[in-house]
Parts: structure tokens; sequence; C-alpha cells
């Protein structure tokens, strides 16, 4: 750091404050960006006999929560970019041979400390997370790639959303994939993870994106156990609809193992009693949360799971049939029943209006019409003639007025 | 979460500022250096929504994915932050069970408060950890006929208008749904923006959030 400050004749007073911050404590996990009032007051909480140094105007350390004052943000970035663009240039400019080990320790280090502090400011900048990657790839080392993983949670703790820091974490899966013993330890930590930060990050998708992606990397019964984990939160957050997306993929991945020729009967029956769980569940949350469209999207996919299973082979019916208690040919009769019913119950519409009752019919409409398009013909036709498509048009129309060319097209 | 807050004011027929009787808040699932504004906020859009709750009314303002719903019963309101998805007739029910609870413990002597009380009160803590999951409150559920005979319309104001706090105020008693902006909801000439600046609820870290979130409008706004 000295040599950068005498080499330029600048002040990178505030980015070496920064650094040394950040190496006195490497467990910080969490980072805010705070106004000058409020980094006071937090400073004046503190015990200033038991600090080893001053109390800083521009940063907040303690308990690992760092906190830097909006105040100082820019000329600290701009001595970030400065330091670390010079680093990585004279590294990349070695062309990878250098003078001695020393040369070469003395620049990876330069490169990741200054790049750490670029990207607490400016989590999406590739040329950083790229040199990052390049000097991992160079050490290869595990410590190295856990540091990794920690910097991009700190980096998702304010900027959740943030595209390179989850795909940064993907890579170091990848990474590290054949050379972990705990890689599932890993996996459920990142799982983890997701969750706790779409608690705070509403309609996150790339969070979600990431959880799905992991999916890859379990086995059938992991999958199982992170169907059973996830559902009491997907349960409370229904109006995230990625998170039933997640559980679509779940759901797509036991399939896969049922259907693998190693597939025991056990497999079997466990994809169809979850299929036939979710569905039950489904239905209870589409009744107490009125009008949320992430329900019935997932209920569109569970239908078309479940129906599958009566195109099947006939054991897997007969594994079925334990559970429902029905013949291969009541069976698709039967659920569609039991789909009408729903409707029929959705599309009322009560005088007090508390609820979007009027979004859960027009939902509900949609999809028992969806629903008719994906049967084959002779289940097509028999839901067909049981719906009241005249009903259901002038039900629509009154609904969704400005679709009323759709309705119009219904076969009456 | 499904609840974020609960909150109990005594509303004055003057016009003057609501006290706040009894306040429970979780903000554990904000980040560290929010949550100091959050509970701030939560203050400040406690008592501008109980203001303008006339009594014997209900109210639900709607903020991204967040609902405000409030209960004035003879100057006694019970107000909660709820997500979006949390089904209003269950908010309202138990806003209704914490009046109740609030008079069998304290009766009528809300009536002569002045100033905001920190005190906790225990059951109103408890009540937000136990009602995060409507179901719960669902059960709470009696035929309300006095519920039934209102109806409360969402409306919902123009993104374009505000990012950070957006304010809708719910007519009852047979009017059809109209759509109105915060404009003709606060009254003449009132602007949210000068609301904030004038607060004495709201720091200057929590001013600066409110401008900085009305700027970047992203997502991840405090309230």
């Amino acid at each position: 750091m000295a040599d950068i400050a005498h080499a330029e004749g600048e002040s990178f007073g505030l980015l070496q404050e920064l650094e040394h911050i950040l190496e006195s404590d490497p467990l910080i996990d969490e980072i805010g960006f705070i106004h000058p009032t409020q980094l006071a007051a937090l400073n004046g909480e503190v015990d200033v006999d038991s600090l080893s140094e001053p109390v800083s105007l521009n940063f907040f350390s303690k308990d690992h929560k760092l906190g830097i004052s909006t105040q100082i943000l820019f000329p600290l970035y701009e001595q970030a970019k400065k330091a670390f663009f010079d680093v990585v240039t004279r590294y990349k400019i070695q062309g990878g041979i250098f003078d001695s080990p020393n040369t070469r320790d003395e620049l990876e280090v330069g490169v990741m400390k200054h790049s750490k502090a670029l990207l607490l400011l400016s989590a999406d900048l590739g040329t950083a997370w790229n040199s990052r990657r390049a000097i991992a790839l160079e050490k290869d080392a595990l410590s190295t790639y856990m540091d990794e993983l920690r910097l991009s949670e700190l980096i998702l703790s304010y900027s959740a959303k943030s595209d390179q820091a989850w795909s940064h974490r993907r890579w170091v899966i990848k990474r590290i994939a054949g050379k972990v013993p705990n890689l599932q330890e890993i996996l459920r930590k990142e799982s983890e993870l997701v969750e706790k930060i779409a608690e705070r990050s509403k309609m996150n998708y790339r969070a979600w994106n990431h959880r799905c992606w992991l999916v890859s990397y379990m086995t059938a019964g992991e999958v199982l156990y992170e169907l059973k984990k996830s559902k009491a939160w997907a349960g409370l957050h229904v109006a995230d609809s990625s998170c039933f997306h997640y559980r679509r993929r779940l759901m797509m991945r036991i399939l896969e193992a049922f259907c693998s020729r190693n597939a025991s009967a056990s497999n079997k029956s466990n994809e169809i009693y979850e299929t036939w769980k979710e569905l039950a569940w489904n239905e209870i949350l589409i009744k107490r949360y009125i009008g949320r469209e992430a329900l019935w999207l997932y209920r569109r996919f569970l239908s078309l799971h479940w129906l599958r299973h009566f195109t099947m082979e006939p054991d897997s019916v007969s594994c079925k049939s334990k559970h429902t208690a029905n013949t291969s040919d009541d069976g698709p009769s039967i659920f569609l029943d039991n789909e009408l019913h729903l409707f029929s119950s959705c599309s009322t519409i009560p005088d007090n209006d508390f609820d979007d009752f009027q979004a859960q019919a027009m939902h509900s409409a949609t999809y028992i019409l969806w629903l008719a398009k994906q049967l084959p013909r002779p289940q097509a036709i028999e839901l067909r003639e049981k719906l009241n498509i005249g009903d259901m048009k002038a039900l629509l129309s009154k609904l969704c007025p400005q679709r009323s060319f759709l309705w119009d097209s219904l076969e009456g | 979460m499904k609840i974020t807050a609960l909150l109990v004011l005594k509303v004055n027929p003057d016009g003057s500022d609501p006290v706040i009787l009894s306040n429970a808040s979780d903000v554990s699932h904000f980040g560290y250096f929010q949550r100091s504004s959050v509970k701030e906020f939560i203050v400040f859009v406690g008592r501008t929504v109980a203001k303008r709750t006339p009594p014997g009314q209900r109210q639900s303002v709607q903020h991204e994915e967040y609902k405000v719903h409030s209960y004035n019963r003879n100057g006694l309101c019970a107000l909660g932050f709820m997500d979006d998805h949390y089904p209003v007739r269950s908010a309202f029910s138990l806003l209704n069970q914490i009046l109740d609870e609030y008079h069998k413990s304290f009766g009528d002597s809300w009536r002569s408060a002045q100033a905001d009380n920190t005190q906790p009160w225990p059951y109103l803590n408890e009540a937000l950890t136990k009602f995060q999951d409507p179901a719960e409150a669902d059960k709470l559920l009696k035929i309300q006929r006095e519920l039934d005979e209102t109806k409360i319309i969402l409306v919902s104001i123009q993104p374009s208008i505000l990012s950070s706090l957006l304010i809708c105020l719910v007519h009852m008693n047979g009017c059809l749904s109209q759509h109105k902006t915060i404009d003709s909801v606060l009254a003449r000439g009132e602007k949210l923006d000068s609301l904030v600046d004038k607060s004495s609820d709201l720091s200057a870290a929590s001013q600066m959030f409110y401008k900085q979130a009305k700027k970047t409008n992203q997502c991840c706004t405090l309230l």
C-alpha cells in the first residue's frame, strides 16, 4: 500500500482505512452505506475504552458489520478503482512470467485486496470478478475458494440481485465439486442462504435461479428432503412465484429419478405420493389466499404432472391406487371432477369484497380452460361437456371485458 | 414474514397527531443498518395513516408488497403492517381482537394519554409472533356482522408518484371502487415529500433512505 501512495503521490487514505478493517475482520458478513448522522450515532454507542483504535469518522465496524459513510463513497470508489486497475494492469503485463515468486505474490495480493474493496462498492464490475477468478484458478486452493464464497455472500448482503455475485458462487462450486468430501453440506448451506436472502429481497429471480441450479447436484434423497424442508416457507410466501418455480424444479428432478432405469418401486410411489400431496396442499393454499396467481400457475404444472401418471405403465398406476383407491380408467375423471368442483367454488363472487374474489374467479376460469386444452381429445370433450361454456363466457366477459376478443372465440 | 408490526394509537378528534399507545415490531429480517430507519418509518406511517382513519372506519394502504391495515374504533386505532397477500379479512379480525384485548387490559386509561408510550405490551408482542401464519388469524374469525356490512376497496397509486411510500385510502359503505391518486387522498395541498421532510419521527438517515429509494426505484425499498 505504501508503495502506491509513494509512487502516485496521491492520497489513498480512505482505501487504506477500508482495507485495514477488512483485513482485521475477515468474518464481516454485512455491509451498509449509511448517513453520517447514523454513523455518528452508532459510534456513540460504542465503548471507546474497549477499542484498540480511535473511532473513525468514515467507517463503522462492529460485530462483523461494516458501515461506510455515504459522504466518502465517491472518493473511496475513485481510490479503489485507481489502485485496482493499476495493479491488475501490472499483473497482466507480466503475461504469467514473473521476475520472482515474491513479485508474483505481491501482485496477486494487490489484485485480491483492491478488487475486494472495489467490489464492495461496485458489485457488478466484471473485470474485478474475472481477475479474482484468474488468481483463484492459479492457486487452486480450497481456502481461496471458500474466501470467494464469503466475499460474494458479503456483497449479496447489500446487492442481493447482483448477477455477477451469484454466478461467481456457481463458478466456485463447479471448481470444488469433485474435490471436497462435504459437497452436500455446502449445497445445503447454499440453499439456506438463498432462502435467507429471499426473505429480505422479495421477487429475487436470480437467487431462486441459483437455488434451482443447485438441484442438479442433489441426489434423489436430498431433493425429497429439500421439498419437505422448504414447504413451510413456500406456504407463507405465496406471492413469490420463483419459489414455486423452484418446487417445480425439485418435482421434475424426482420425476427424472423415477423415470431412470434404476428406479425402484419405492421411488415411483414416492414420486406419485409427492405429486398428490402437493396438489392437495396447493388447493388448501388457493382457498386460503384468495386470488394469488402464482398458486394457480403452480397448479397448472401439478395437474399436468399428475395426469401424466395415467398415461404411464400400469404398475405405476397400481402404486397410485394405494392412495386414491381408483381404477386406472377412473383416475383422470375423478381428478377432473375435483378440478371442476374447485373451479365452481372459486367462481362464485360473494357480496363483500374483502379479498380479491374477482381475481380468484378469473384465475380459476382461465385455469380450467387451459386444462381443457391440454387434455387428450376424449377427456377434453368430457370436460367441456361438464363445463357450461356459455356461462363461462359470460363470467369471463364480466370479469375481464378488455379481453372479450378471447372469450368470444370460445366454442360455445 | 407476514406481519412486520402491530400498533395501537389514540386518534384525537381535533386532528392533532395520534399518540402511540403500543408498538410491537419485528425488523430482524431487514439489513442491520436499515433496522433503525424501518422502525422510524413504521412510527411515521402508523401516525400518518391513523390520523386519516376516521372513527368507525377501516382502511387499507397499499405499498409494493406490503399493506397497512387500520381500524379506528371510537378513537382507539389498531394498525397492522402486513405482507401484501395476508388475507384482508384475517388482518381485520386480528385488529379487532387487539382492540378488544386492549380494552380488557387498560380500560379507558388511554383517553388521557398525551405522549408516546414506549413500554412493551406482552400481548401485542405475542400476537405478532402467533399470527405470522394467517391460518391462526382465521381461527379468530367469528361471524362479525359489522365486518360484513362494510366494503373495503383497495386502491393503489401510480408508481410514478411514489416509490417508497404510497398511501391509498379506502372508502366504505356501498361506494364502487374508485382509483384515487395520492393528491386527492391527502388533504388540501399536502404532499408526502413534505410530510416526510417535516416529520419529527424520521431522522436524517431515514429521510435519506426515503429519497434514495425514490430516485433509484429499487425493489429493496424500506417499507
